[in-house]
């Protein structure tokens, strides 16, 4: 398995279940040791058990113990573990002294329990390491029941991490692939072992309730309203059947919209310098504007007041009220318009853009009206 | 129909795209003189490129994830021409479309599709799709009314 050394809370919660993992390990090769304390037989079982050259599994053992020790919240045992470890003649930093390891057991379990609320520095190298190490786990369980009284524990934990493990190695896999079918790993990892919210679906006759194909089935009929709707959006989508067709014609549409927005941005940029403003026209295009889109009704109203503000000054006293800002700018303006001279002017065309009702757009106009004039 | 969806979203969200696709351009034509030379006229084309974008984007705000894409595009100043460019290499694509599986080619299309399963993948292309039409609608009526 590679490191991971990606950050994001994925992998945040992958590593909480590496390092329940790596602790858990550190405790198996407790017992281990404990064992091999009982039968005269030194670290060379014990790496046997994990297949692994001694060396190797001394780093481990020294990294587990390196990078827990400041986050464990039983750090006063791990510390009493590397005082021991001096007097014996063992070559792990494991403590040899088991008088609480119940309690130890304990504390991992309600460790496993907070880990994801944890969040450590350097937990690549222990994904690495464990994960080697956790398949040998399964082996583990099986001498240790023996002993320990504690062991009913321990045999239900490392079924924990394995779970974890299993959908830590899926959630790395959705990270390295970045695949479609995440929602899937995801909920079977869900199904699989860990306590996490259920999807409900309710299994039709004659169909099979088996947990990964009622998940698959809710995908699907998500994915079958949604190209619904598409369906709908797209015109002359609805006649066609199948699914990859559909999605043709809502790529084509997609990539014709797409164009349509670039042709007519240039139209614009290659249209605007030469134009002359026409009040009349602009409201026009604007009514039009309003009618084919679904402008709110307070905008519709505008468009009348100024022409009705045009040819009507006794009226502008009327609107004062409702549309001050408007009316401020009509007093810059009204020598102009009754002269009915729009056609060059800029800044009609600015105070209609100001609908919004904007101060700084108002200023903006009566300055440029004032440079007009 | 969905009706949650569909009536309420462009409402809203078109009168201030109008509202500021307008300001930007009426700022883009105080700015620059009046000159039809080529060169002027290829970067007012990117700038209002740039604005009806930005325009949507933002009025559409964060509730998307396209929009949420095209706005961080477009706040990372150093990518302006990346957008353009992309745009233009997503029209050129279409002549490896029988390589792509559907699902990819709307990925392409739709900022931000890389990162998505296909459910969501197919809201956001839908509601992608509603606002370009508006977008379309708008510049169409500018446009018209000005060549007029």
């Amino acid at each position: 398995m590679e490191r991971i050394t990606s950050p994001g809370s994925r992998s945040g919660s992958c590593r909480d279940d590496k390092q329940f993992d790596g602790e858990i390990e550190g405790l198996m090769t407790e017992d281990d040791l404990q064992e091999a304390a009982v039968v005269p037989v030194t670290e060379s079982t014990f790496t046997a058990l994990l297949g692994l050259p001694a060396n190797q599994a001394i780093e481990l053992l020294h990294e587990t113990e390196s990078v827990k020790s400041p986050e464990i919240p039983t750090a006063d045992i791990w510390k009493d573990s590397q005082e021991d470890q001096r007097t014996f003649s063992y070559p792990f930093n494991c403590s040899l002294t088991f008088p609480t390891n119940a309690a130890l057991v304990e504390r991992a379990a309600r460790f496993s329990v907070f880990a994801s609320a944890q969040d450590s520095p350097e937990r690549c190298s222990i994904p690495s390491i464990s994960s080697e190490n956790s398949p040998k786990l399964k082996a583990e369980p099986a001498n240790s029941e023996s002993n320990r009284s504690s062991s009913p524990i321990l045999s239900s934990s490392p079924t924990i991490p394995k779970q974890n493990q299993k959908s830590a190695k899926r959630k790395e896999r959705e990270k390295v692939k970045g695949s479609v079918k995440k929602s899937k790993y995801v909920e079977n990892g869900n199904k699989d072992g860990e306590k996490l919210p259920y999807v409900h679906v309710r299994a039709r006759r004659g169909q099979a309730t088996d947990s990964h194909s009622l998940a698959e089935r809710a995908r699907r009929e998500k994915i079958n309203a949604r190209m619904k709707l598409l369906q709908e959006l797209v015109p002359g989508c609805s006649k066609i059947s199948g699914t990859a067709l559909v999605l043709d014609e809502i790529i084509n549409h997609v990539q014709s919209l797409q164009r349509q927005v670039e042709l007519l941005s240039m139209r614009l940029a290659a249209v605007n310098p030469r134009i002359e403003f026409s009040f009349d026209s602009l409201l026009a295009a604007e009514s039009g504007c309003l009618s084919t889109g679904s402008f709110p009704s307070t905008l519709t109203i505008e468009p009348m007041m100024w022409s009705e503000l045009q040819f009507n000054g006794e009226r502008r006293q009327q609107h004062q009220n409702q549309h001050q800002q408007l009316w401020e700018v009509d007093l810059l303006q009204p020598p102009v318009w009754e002269r009915e001279n729009y056609n060059n002017y800029h800044p009609s065309e600015n105070s209609v853009f100001s609908y919004n009702s904007s101060a700084e757009s108002v200023s903006m106009h009566s300055n440029q009206l004032k440079m007009e004039l | 129909m969905n009706s949650k969806r569909l009536p309420s979203s462009p409402c809203p969200h078109r009168a201030k795209f109008n509202s500021r696709f307008l300001r930007a351009l009426a700022r883009i034509n105080k700015d620059k003189p009046t000159s039809s030379s080529y060169q002027e006229i290829c970067k007012r084309n990117w700038r209002i490129k740039i604005a009806d974008d930005a325009s949507m984007a933002s009025a559409i705000g964060s509730r998307r994830v396209w929009s949420r894409v095209m706005l961080w595009k477009l706040r990372s100043r150093t990518s302006y021409r990346a957008l353009i460019r992309s745009r233009a290499i997503g029209l050129k694509r279409k002549k490896q479309k029988v390589e792509l599986s559907h699902a990819d080619q709307l990925r392409q299309l739709v900022p931000g599709g890389e990162a998505m399963d296909f459910s969501n993948l197919l809201e956001e292309a839908s509601h992608h799709i509603k606002c370009l039409t508006a977008q379309v609608q708008v510049m169409r009526s500018i446009a018209d009314f000005y060549s007029t």
